[in-house]
């Protein structure tokens, strides 16, 4: 008996009682439309998981930082002081340049940027519109790419990028009106409102000090900040992209050289009062350091020999150092050596991997769970498929002895049935399959309006073709092994009492 | 010397256990026909009739004894040879025409090359010419129930023909037919054995008997044969 004889003998069979083949068939179909659905829905999330992580390049980043738990070490506020900070505390790595040209030299690193979210030259506020927003969280990111924010719209800094320019967290766009499309603040130039007493980048440094308002016994510096007596200024930033809210709370985001040009206050060199009290610069003592006062100077000083800042390797040492770096590995499979070799620098690593390979976990015992209940409706459905085959052995006896007498063997017969029951899965699989398709078709825009969330919006939710071929070959497989006991009973028939059957 | 004979059979007991006795459907039956012999078998309901024939046409193994048909023992076959025996060998015939209701007269006529896988081109021929044979060039696309009792028994004689068989069993099959329909079907079989066809027909019909080259009678599971 060929293939095609075992298709045509079972259809006719099956188009013979089309009501108990149609509720067969019926009962598979709805446990295999329940397995396409939710398999789809966990594969798709599953995928769009990965695909955050692989777009964003996070499987092939690691992020270093001076603590194991990648909290930034708080340095407070600079307020214009010069590398007074040393390089960090006893045993720890301060975050630095050294750091990034060290791990620059690892091999398998494609690229390094450093972050900063513990220096900043403290601003008042942000404007725009006659708006004023706090201005808490400046965060610096190097501009070359490395570090890859979410965007909800525009672009984040490219190399060109150094100053001048400034990404925002999706909630200012709120704040500022553009909640329902950020991409409309893309563009526009919002002002950085300074302290007042700023020294840093873009301030025009007097060669008078104004008189100081205040200066504590024993501060190491009164020439700049709040007490300085001097102007805050504003400073204009054009936007070029805002961050997903989700990835940044509350921040505004700077190129990090331009961060570090802003925090990086200008100290003058020599300060000249009319009256002199306290303590004097003493003679020998190299120009360039902070003249240490005791008292406060009531009346204006005369700069004298210009103003300096410290090298920014040494302020940003000074500073507490970078926040963290993070690095771009070549390949997602050095992530974990490049990270071993970072820690053995002292500095800590952690890497998406581990949370990658968690969230890949919960996905998948998300659809086996899902799976199972599938799987528990197909069972149901497979004894229906026993039942209705049963009954068709019943009916079909004395077809079954005349098939024996003109000289089908019990094998033929067993397959034959076995293979009607086989007909019974496919047809409920691939029907299944089908409704499933047009359910996730018909869900899919009803998921992603629901899910407000904007970067789910680019998720398929299109049944995937293995699947489809799972879940067919799965009730196709179900209804064969269902059909075996009915077959090796139609095959085990004596012919002779089959043909006389009533 | 045994060879010459299309069937031999050589004291060939059936056996059925009946709670503690055991029943002879068939008891030290010796049997011989040659090819080419049209052999009525007659004997009241309950003898043994049906079982011979099941036993000479493969579909039966006996207790006891030796079957031999076309040269070949059937008592050591295996299932899968008996059936091949069965397709190539023997075409059986029905009281009750056992034709698909939902098959035409065409695939009815098939259903044997389907097993005898025989290409489906070859399958349609095949049974087209048998169908022609028969008389029923003109009903091939009926369906069994757009036909009348004797056009079906001429179907179904019609897929036992189709493998082209040895041997022709027919199991009683004008029982269910009128006598008018029952002398068409004679008449068919009666010519399918003058071209040739070795038949056995099982009948209750002594004017069915006259018919044959030769008559044997079945009593209590013993053949007797009649005077010719
Ligand atoms: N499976 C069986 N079990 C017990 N007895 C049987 C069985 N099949 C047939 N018989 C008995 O064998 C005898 C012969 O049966 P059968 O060959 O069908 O008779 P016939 O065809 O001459 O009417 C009958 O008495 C019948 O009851
Ligand atoms: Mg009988």
């Amino acid at each position: 008996m060929r293939f095609a004889d075992y298709v045509s003998l079972a259809l006719r069979s099956l188009r013979r009682s089309r009501l108990r083949s149609a509720l067969t068939i019926a009962a598979i179909l709805v446990g295999a439309t329940g397995i396409t659905v939710m398999l789809t829905f966990v594969t798709s999330v599953k995928h769009y998981v990965i695909s955050q992580f692989t777009d964003s390049g996070q499987d092939r980043q690691v992020q270093v930082a001076q603590t194991s738990d990648l909290s930034y070490r708080a340095s407070g506020q600079v307020d214009g002081g010069g590398p007074g900070g040393g390089s960090g505390s006893a045993g720890q790595v301060v975050l630095g340049p050294t750091q990034e040209a060290a791990i620059a030299a690892i091999s398998h690193v494609s690229g390094v940027a450093a972050t900063s979210g513990s220096f900043g030259p403290g601003f008042e506020y942000l404007a725009f519109g006659g708006k004023q927003l706090s201005a808490q969280r400046l965060m610096g990111y190097e501009p070359n790419g490395v570090v890859r924010p979410s965007m909800v719209a525009g672009r984040s800094f490219g190399t060109a990028d150094r100053s001048g320019v400034v990404l925002l967290s999706k909630d200012y766009a709120t704040a500022l009106g553009f909640g329902g499309d950020p991409a409309r603040l893309v563009g526009q130039m919002v002002v950085l409102h300074t302290q007042a007493g700023y020294t840093g980048g873009g301030a025009t440094l007097p060669n008078v000090l104004p008189p100081q308002r205040q200066c504590e016994q024993g501060q190491r510096n009164c020439f700049g900040g709040p007490t300085s007596g001097l102007p805050a200024i504003d400073i204009p930033a054009r936007v070029i992209g805002i961050v997903s809210s989700e990835d940044q709370q509350g921040a505004i985001i700077l190129p990090l050289p331009w961060l570090i040009d802003l925090s990086d206050q200008s100290q003058p060199k020599q300060v000249q009062y009319p009256q002199s009290f306290g303590n004097q610069p003493r003679p020998g003592q190299p120009a360039g350091e902070p003249v240490p006062r005791t008292g406060p100077p009531s009346g204006p000083g005369a700069v004298q020999g210009g103003w300096q800042r410290p090298a920014a390797a040494e302020f940003i040492a000074g500073s507490g150092g970078y926040g963290s770096f993070i690095v771009d590995v070549d390949d997602s499979a050095n992530v974990p050596s490049v990270a071993a070799t970072i820690d053995r620098l002292g500095l800590h690593t952690a890497t998406g991997l581990a949370a990658l390979a968690e969230q890949k976990h919960a996905a998948d015992v998300i659809g086996l769970v899902l799976g199972a209940l599938g799987l528990v409706a197909l069972g149901i459905a497979a004894l229906g498929i026993t039942n209705t085959m049963v009954m068709s052995v019943l009916e079909r006896t004395r077809e079954i002895g005349v098939m024996r007498a003109v000289g089908a063997r019990r094998s033929a017969i067993r397959r034959l049935f076995a293979f009607e029951a086989a007909m019974l899965g496919f047809f409920g699989g691939v029907i299944g399959v089908a409704i499933g398709y047009t359910i996730t078709l018909v869900a899919a825009p009803l998921i992603r309006t629901a899910v407000k969330s904007g970067d789910i919006a680019g998720t398929s939710f299109s049944v995937p073709l293995w699947l489809v071929g799972v879940v067919v070959a799965g009730t196709t497989l179900i209804g064969f092994v269902s059909g075996l006991l009915p077959a090796r009973r139609a095959a085990r028939l004596d012919p002779i009492e089959a043909l006389r059957y009533e | 010397m045994a060879t010459t004979a299309l069937v031999e059979l050589r004291d060939v007991t059936k056996a059925y256990q009946l709670g503690d006795e055991s029943f002879r459907a068939l008891d030290q039956v010796h049997l011989s026909i040659d090819a080419g012999d049209f052999v009525a078998v007659t004997g009241p309901s309950g003898s043994g009739k049906s079982t011979l024939a099941n036993v000479i046409g493969g579909l039966d193994r006996p207790t006891h004894g030796q079957v031999v048909v076309a040269g070949e023992d059937l008592a050591g076959m295996g299932d899968g040879a008996l059936s091949r025996f069965r397709i190539d060998r023997i075409g059986f015939v029905f009281q009750s025409f056992n034709l698909k209701a939902d098959g035409t007269a065409l695939e009815n006529v098939m259903l044997p090359l389907v097993f005898a896988r025989v290409r489906p081109k070859e399958r349609r021929a095949r049974a087209a010419a048998c169908l022609e044979l028969v008389g029923l060039k003109d009903r091939m696309g009926h369906r069994p129930s757009q036909l009348s009792g004797g056009q079906r028994q001429r179907v179904a004689i019609a897929r036992a023909l189709v493998t082209d068989p040895r041997l022709l069993i027919a199991d009683e099959p004008t029982g269910n037919l009128d006598s008018a329909r029952g002398e068409e079907v004679m008449d068919l079989l009666a010519s399918l054995g003058q071209a040739g066809t070795t038949l056995l027909v099982i009948t209750h019909d002594p004017t069915v008997a006259s018919r044959a080259g030769r008559t044997i009678e079945v009593r209590d599971g013993k053949v007797l044969e009649a005077v010719r």
